[in-house]
């Protein structure tokens, strides 16, 4: 009995402790935007209940890479935020550029036709929970 | 014996890969499957899995498990399980699931005896564990996020045990995010809200015994088929099946256990697969696994 009194709360401290390390691989890089280009369209964030947002979304086309770029952009925390192009106001129907992380520019699929994609959206996936929503307009 | 011996050793050597054990649980099934003879009504075993995954993603994989035997018929499990993953992406680690198992047998015949399991899987994360804010493949994941049922059978005939089971995700809570797009790396399939079908398992094996009943030996041959591809949403939202995902796994599994005394036993078991499906998306894949396990009974 002595054994398990002392086995047991060993084995449970192990499990208590969530390991999570550094990031050894490097996601891949969205390709500068070349200066003095404009963005193609454009639009501020207004935020759901309950979140704060600040900044804006403009899509870049470039030759090669049509691109999101979030400028001046702040938001509230969430568990699993994600970069939506969407055709509507809500996540229903959109390509998803990955997650929202401290990157400014997300790469747009080549087979997006993005004159059909109105809306930038940023979406918490896990609790599937919108966060903001930027109207997208031509420039 | 030799013959067993030789086969096991080249299983080892080759460099083949199998449906692991981390997480889907139908693999330690037999396990769960308790004869009636027990001395004692309380069990307690702790063990550790460290085994070589897909690409280059290591595991050190501990669990503690805690059986009590009701009366002659009836034994009532848990397992909680925990797993740590290091590899190219770095390492990540956390609890996996935890398993409620009955088992009931039925009175013992001349050399036979029958059991059957029912048995539930709770996932203590969503499979959507990050590294600094970056998704990560099931491969990653300390569970697959899906709660599901466990059905078996069991057949002790002599010295063999042949045993038979289901897993089916009965609730689907996976959130995983990862997508190979975004990754950089051609190691994994995306596995975006993933969704995983059943598993069907078929094991054999044959118990060998010193005769100061001290030592055991436990060879056995494991059959696992997969009803069918597991399913991903792409990043257009539209759900896909991850082509290949679904067929036959064959594993071979060594056991050997050292009874100290009548409480106290240590427990070696090494496995690795000779037959894999095409494609692996839940990141249960190892090339080789090695177990050491402590169990006390009171």
């Amino acid at each position: 009995m002595k054994k398990i009194a002392f086995l047991l709360p060993l084995f449970f401290t192990l499990l208590s402790c969530e390991i999570e390390g550094e990031l050894t691989r490097k996601p891949e890089q969205a390709a500068a935007i070349p200066e003095n280009t404009l963005p193609a369209f454009t639009g501020d964030f207004m935020p759901t209940s309950g979140i704060n947002v600040n900044g804006s979304a403009k899509i870049y086309l470039n030759a090669n890479q049509n691109e999101v770029r979030l400028e001046n952009f702040s938001i509230s925390n969430g568990p699993d935020l994600k970069v939506y192009l969407s055709k509507t106001d809500k996540p229903t129907d959109f390509v998803t550029l990955g997650n929202l992380t401290s990157a400014t520019i997300y790469k747009i699929p080549s087979q997006v036709d993005v004159s059909v994609y109105k809306y930038v959206l940023i979406h918490c996936q896990q609790y599937n929970h919108l966060f903001a929503i930027a109207q997208l307009s031509k420039n | 014996m030799k013959k067993i011996i030789l086969i096991f050793a080249i299983g080892f050597l080759s460099n083949s890969f199998a449906q692991g054990c981390s997480d889907a649980g139908i693999c330690s099934i037999a396990n769960s499957f308790h004869t009636s003879d027990r001395e004692y009504k309380n069990g307690i075993e702790i063990g550790s899995i460290f085994g070589a995954g897909e690409a280059d993603v290591s595991y050190f994989s501990p669990y503690v498990t805690y059986t009590r035997t009701v009366n002659e018929r009836l034994s009532l499990s848990s397992k909680i399980t925990y797993s740590v993953a290091s590899g190219s992406f770095g390492k990540r680690g956390g609890l996996g699931d935890g398993y409620l198992i009955g088992n009931y047998n039925w009175k013992i015949k001349t050399k036979t005896q029958w059991s059957a399991l029912l048995g539930f899987k709770i996932p203590f994360t969503s499979s959507n564990q990050k590294i600094n804010g970056f998704s990560l493949p099931l491969d990653y994941q300390s569970s697959l996020g899906t709660f599901d049922l466990i059905v078996g059978l069991n057949l002790n005939y002599n010295k063999w045990d042949f045993n038979t089971g289901i897993q089916i995700p009965a609730f689907n809570n996976n959130k995983n995010s990862y997508f190979k797009e975004f990754s950089n790396s051609d190691d994994f399939p995306s596995t975006n809200l993933f969704e995983r079908k059943s598993d069907a398992l078929f094991r054999t094996t044959y118990t060998i015994q010193t005769a100061n009943n001290k030592f055991t030996f436990k060879p056995n041959i494991l059959f696992i088929y997969h009803l069918g591809e597991d399913t991903y949403e792409n990043a257009f939202g539209i759900r896909e099946n991850i082509k290949n995902s679904d067929g036959l796994t064959i594993n071979g599994n060594l056991i050997a256990s050292y009874a100290v005394n009548s409480k106290n036993s240590i427990e070696l078991s090494a496995a690795t697969p000779f037959v894999v499906r095409e494609i692996r998306p839940d990141g249960l894949t190892r090339k080789f696994t090695a177990g050491l396990i402590y169990k006390y009974f009171f």
